[in-house]
């Protein structure tokens, strides 16, 4: 993309940007939460511990970033955390292949979503661009550990993964306002 | 003030200096005209600006003052708190310095912030009314090193808006120009703030037992599993 087609994100753009990233972010970490309640000891277990960790890290920035921009929060933070909780519970639940296609479903529409905010970011936004852009190589590297635990062969992947894509796709977008 | 080349500083309204020297000289027309146009022009006129500038720097008009004197008082009032020598160091001590830093700040126009609060009541200005408490609240947790990101961002400053609205009206009411008067109420309705928690503290409990609870549950299921 060239300079002049990037469109420049105003204030209120990013105020929305850092809203909706806190918010998945602090249901990604529960994701794996819910995940680790049922698989901490399974073979993965190292493996979900990991990504979470990662998670934990994102939250962190961008609960600095909400407090240096002066972005309030999502009034919905609660339902995010418990809404990721219980997916990651539900879907480790139904066996360690669901958990990790889940996890591909999610993380996939996260590092979207972390492309289109990249792209929307001008220079003089470089700073955040950068960390976006490298969360957004974090998620992706979540989804392919995802694939390599075999997260494609889970029974009913496609509806699962439809199912799930759908809400996160819905999440975001309330996320963004409320 | 945040310089104006903070793109994402601070203050989300920061006030362009014109209108904050245009204000500042309407403030003696206000207790007789109330936040009119021709009060912001007579201003204006003083302080070397014209009609114009003031339908230019004003687009919603004399509502657009009022929420900018209230985001200039603001400031000044973080100004003040950030420069004091013996800053108490708890949150609540905090809170109460700032709220008596911004009455005594006001106190020299306290009939232009009535006049003001007499604009803000009408039902159209409601939503502009609502954001100059927030900005003002959010100055004051933020001022108090308050770095919440989860539901307590939204109690903490709900609960503010309450005690700060409620005792600036008590300031506007009272007229016997006995500090302490003010301080006593103020005081009062800090110690009702002080006992939500305490009242609060039933259902905290049961959410986070609930909370244990289901996650004792899915540990349950995924040791079952095995």
């Amino acid at each position: 993309m060239t300079e002049l087609s990037r469109p420049s994100a105003g204030r209120r753009d990013i105020e929305r940007f850092l809203r909706v990233d806190h918010a998945g972010e602090r249901a990604a970490q529960q994701i794996y939460r819910g995940q680790l309640a049922i698989l901490r000891n399974h073979a993965t277990g190292p493996q979900i511990q990991h990504m979470m960790e990662q998670e934990v890290e994102h939250l962190e920035a961008f609960e600095s970033l909400l407090n240096e921009r002066r972005v309030r929060p999502s009034l919905l933070d609660p339902v995010w955390g418990a809404a990721g909780f219980a997916l990651g519970a539900v879907t480790a639940a139904m066996g360690p292949k669901a958990a990790m296609a889940c996890t591909i479903a999610v993380e996939e529409v996260i590092g979207e979503h972390y492309a289109k905010q990249a792209d929307h970011l001008g220079d003089e936004e470089a700073g955040l661009r950068g960390t976006i852009s490298k969360f957004r190589d974090d998620e992706l590297e979540h989804r392919d550990i995802a694939v390599d635990h075999r997260g494609r062969e889970a029974m009913f992947y496609a509806a699962l993964k439809a199912v799930i894509q759908q809400g996160c796709r819905t999440a975001i977008r309330i996320a963004e306002r409320v | 003030m945040t310089k104006a080349d903070d793109l994402h500083g601070a203050y989300d309204h920061a006030v362009h200096p014109d209108a904050a020297a245009i204000i500042a000289a309407s403030l003696v027309h206000v207790p007789f005209e109330g936040w009119t146009n021709e009060a912001l022009c007579a201003g204006a006129a003083e302080a070397g600006f014209s009609a114009d500038d003031v339908a230019r720097l004003f687009p919603g008009g004399a509502v657009d003052a009022v929420v900018m004197h209230s985001a200039l008082a603001d400031a000044a009032m973080i100004e003040a708190f950030e420069a004091m020598a013996d800053r108490p160091d708890r949150v609540h001590l905090m809170i109460r310095e700032m709220i008596l830093i911004r009455l005594d700040q006001a106190a020299a126009h306290k009939e232009a912030v009535r006049r003001g609060l007499t604009l803000l009541a009408v039902p159209a200005n409601a939503l502009a009314s609502a954001r100059a408490l927030y900005a003002t609240v959010d100055a004051m947790w933020r001022a108090a090193g308050q770095r919440d990101t989860d539901i307590s961002f939204y109690t903490k400053r709900a609960t503010l808006a309450a005690v700060y609205s409620a005792t600036l009206l008590a300031w506007i009411a009272d007229s016997s120009g006995d500090r302490t008067v003010i301080e006593g109420f103020l005081d009062r309705r800090l110690q009702d703030v002080s006992r939500i928690p305490k009242a609060s503290a039933p259902l905290r409990s049961a959410l986070s037992t609930g909370q244990r609870l289901a996650e004792g549950m899915f540990e349950i299921v995924g040791r079952v599993r095995r």
